[in-house]
């Protein structure tokens, strides 16, 4: 089977194929550099095509999409979603919606829990710790976070100890300790606030390191265990109401 | 065939029409949830356009009893408006003409609203005088050619003419969007009861409808709650002619400066009765759409889509949205 993934929640675009018959993947990312905007817009459908065109596949033998449907910056993820939904219609291709925090977690569980490898992305960081928390910046001093076993987080799909929701770090950090496991945390809020989640005890890999960064090669593999779903289905996970309607209803009595 | 989207503010649409003009369907669907907030609300019309925009393409090619597969050009709204919101319509747009490695035009909205005369059954021939008023823009241009190049000869300085319209409602206790309902109340009320200002003697062919605003705000005010109670038919007829006047003034002075014997209005306040009475009354040709081409809509997209250059697969990948100013009115 081959698949096509991307997540655009993030600062970062991430496009990849994996290929299960030829036991290939191949991603291709964009990362602007600090302070730059995001180039989603931009680079998304580029990115798709170049990535395609070294997996050597193109639209007719494609046969799943999968999408990163968030938690992520409301912009960014529309961007992924309406592209994913018109591909999926245009070519009539079966579309799956991933949690972009799932595959950052099975990501950073290192190598030893895809049975895929994960080649280039550094030793396993997860060696001796029992879980593993995707923390990404959701701005606003507040981080989106969920967390799975380590053991199960390879799993498609996995129940998550930590459910995702949009929380202030400290509370993050309050969650962990209270829950006494060894944590490791990753992802570009894990970086953000990282001073906050070691004082409990988490352990986070260096900010350069790879573990932090979603990648949607991980968004494929987690799609081959996930049931397609008709477009109008898979849509963002906001975790948050737009600003509009949280004023609304705190001035309701 | 064109198929295009157009999702620069609060309406989803998608339309499928020929390359000589012909209409073959024209989606438009209203999110309406915004009354509730007293205005659009961009986060929330981006995610109603992304719920929403499927359903719109499915819609127009069913109505047109096409498949994406026979489309030839895909067009799309790359600005002005809402960033979020245009995202949304652009993200679908290059994907499914990507997915077809199909030819996609990038069209500027307010080329839209003036290409909506260009439209089948009655399409109007350049040269002509162009007003577009709704609530989001207010400007009168000279247009020589199909475009994308057209003359602005004035603009609105501040509020929009559809702004002006649902402020003024807000003020009388109407609601949002009220200018339907200004229009309605305005029937039963005399205009000439309160002078409001028209901007007479502002000298060109620029509009401001802030001042009015206030005009109509201290005018409430003075008379107090009970009287302005009892006499907002007046208030609202008197409010919606000086707005008029205000448009109107402003055509006549470009039909005297430009000559133009023709005039076409767009934008969802060419819908207003009372407007279209004033100016078909200039004594040059008017040309007024229905109104499902005045108010936003994919049809006149696609209309202006036949006047830009297309772009290629892949070329038109990296392509961009912009909120304001970022393309020369004047071409
Ligand atoms: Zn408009």
């Amino acid at each position: 089977m081959k698949v096509l993934g991307f997540d655009t929640a993030t600062r970062a675009t991430t496009v990849a194929v994996l290929d299960t018959d030829g036991g290939m993947a191949v991603e291709r990312r964009d990362d602007p550099p600090p302070g730059a905007r995001p180039r989603h817009t931009t680079r998304l459908l580029a990115l798709v095509a170049e990535a395609l065109e070294a997996a050597g596949a193109d639209w007719t033998t494609i046969d799943r999409i999968a999408v990163g449907v968030g938690p992520g910056t409301f912009t960014g993820l529309r961007i992924g979603v309406a592209t994913a939904h018109a591909l999926a219609r245009a070519r009539d291709i079966e579309l799956v919606g991933v949690s972009t925090l799932h595959a950052l977690a099975r990501g950073a569980a290192g190598p030893d829990v895809g049975g895929h490898g994960t080649a280039g992305r550094g030793p396993a960081a997860a060696d001796d710790l029992e879980a593993v928390m995707a923390v990404i910046d959701a701005r606003r001093g507040e981080v989106f976070a969920a967390g799975w076993l380590t053991a199960a987080v390879a799993q498609p799909d996995a129940t998550p100890l930590f459910a995702a929701r949009a929380l202030a770090p400290e509370a993050l950090a309050k969650s962990l300790q209270a829950d006494g496991r060894a944590w490791l945390a990753a992802g570009d809020g894990a970086v953000e606030f990282r001073a906050a989640l070691e004082h409990v005890g988490a352990r986070i890999p260096e900010p350069d390191s790879g573990l932090h960064r979603v990648s949607a090669i991980e968004h494929c593999r987690l799609a081959l265990g996930l049931r397609p779903e008709p477009p109008e289905g898979v849509q963002p996970e906001y975790l948050r109401l737009p600003d509009a309607e949280i004023t609304l209803r705190t001035a309701r009595p | 065939m064109i198929l295009a989207l157009e999702t620069s503010c609060d309406d989803t649409c998608a339309a499928v029409v020929t390359g000589d003009g012909r209409i073959l369907s024209n989606v438009i669907s209203s999110q309406g949830i915004h009354d509730r907030y007293g205005g659009v609300v961009p986060e929330i019309a981006s995610r109603h356009h992304l719920e929403l925009v499927g359903a719109a393409v499915q819609d127009a090619l069913a109505q047109a009893d096409a498949e994406l597969a026979e489309v030839e050009l895909v067009a799309v709204t790359r600005g002005p408006g809402l960033i979020g919101a245009l995202l949304v319509g652009l993200a679908t747009a290059k994907a499914m003409a990507a997915a077809h490695a199909l030819p996609l035009a990038p069209v500027d909205h307010l080329h839209g609203h003036i290409a909506a005369a260009f439209l089948e059954p009655s399409p109007l021939e350049p040269p002509f005088l162009s007003l577009v008023a709704s609530g989001g823009h207010t400007f009168l241009a000279r247009v020589t050619d199909h475009g994308p190049g057209y003359e602005v000869l004035g603009q609105t300085l501040d509020d929009a003419a559809g702004e002006a319209f649902d402020k003024g409602a807000r003020l009388l206790g109407l609601g949002y969007p009220g200018g339907a309902a200004l229009e309605r109340l305005a029937r039963e009320g005399d205009p000439e009861a309160f002078a409001f200002p028209t901007g007479a003697r502002m000298p060109g062919l620029d509009f401001s409808f802030a001042g009015l605003k206030t005009a109509l705000l201290y005018q409430v005010r003075e008379l107090g709650e009970t009287e302005a109670q009892q006499r907002r038919a007046d208030l609202a007829a008197s409010y919606q002619r000086a707005i008029i006047e205000a448009l109107a003034l402003r055509v006549e002075r470009a039909l005297k400066q430009t000559g133009a014997q023709q005039l076409a209005i767009g934008g969802g306040v060419a819908a207003n009765g009372p407007l279209r009475e004033r100016l078909s009354a200039l004594g040059v040709a008017v040309d007024i759409p229905p109104r499902e081409l005045c108010t936003d809509n994919a049809a006149m997209i696609a209309s202006a889509a036949r006047y830009v250059p297309a772009r290629p697969f892949p070329e038109y990948l990296e392509v961009d949205v912009y909120a304001t100013g970022e393309r020369a009115l004047v071409a």
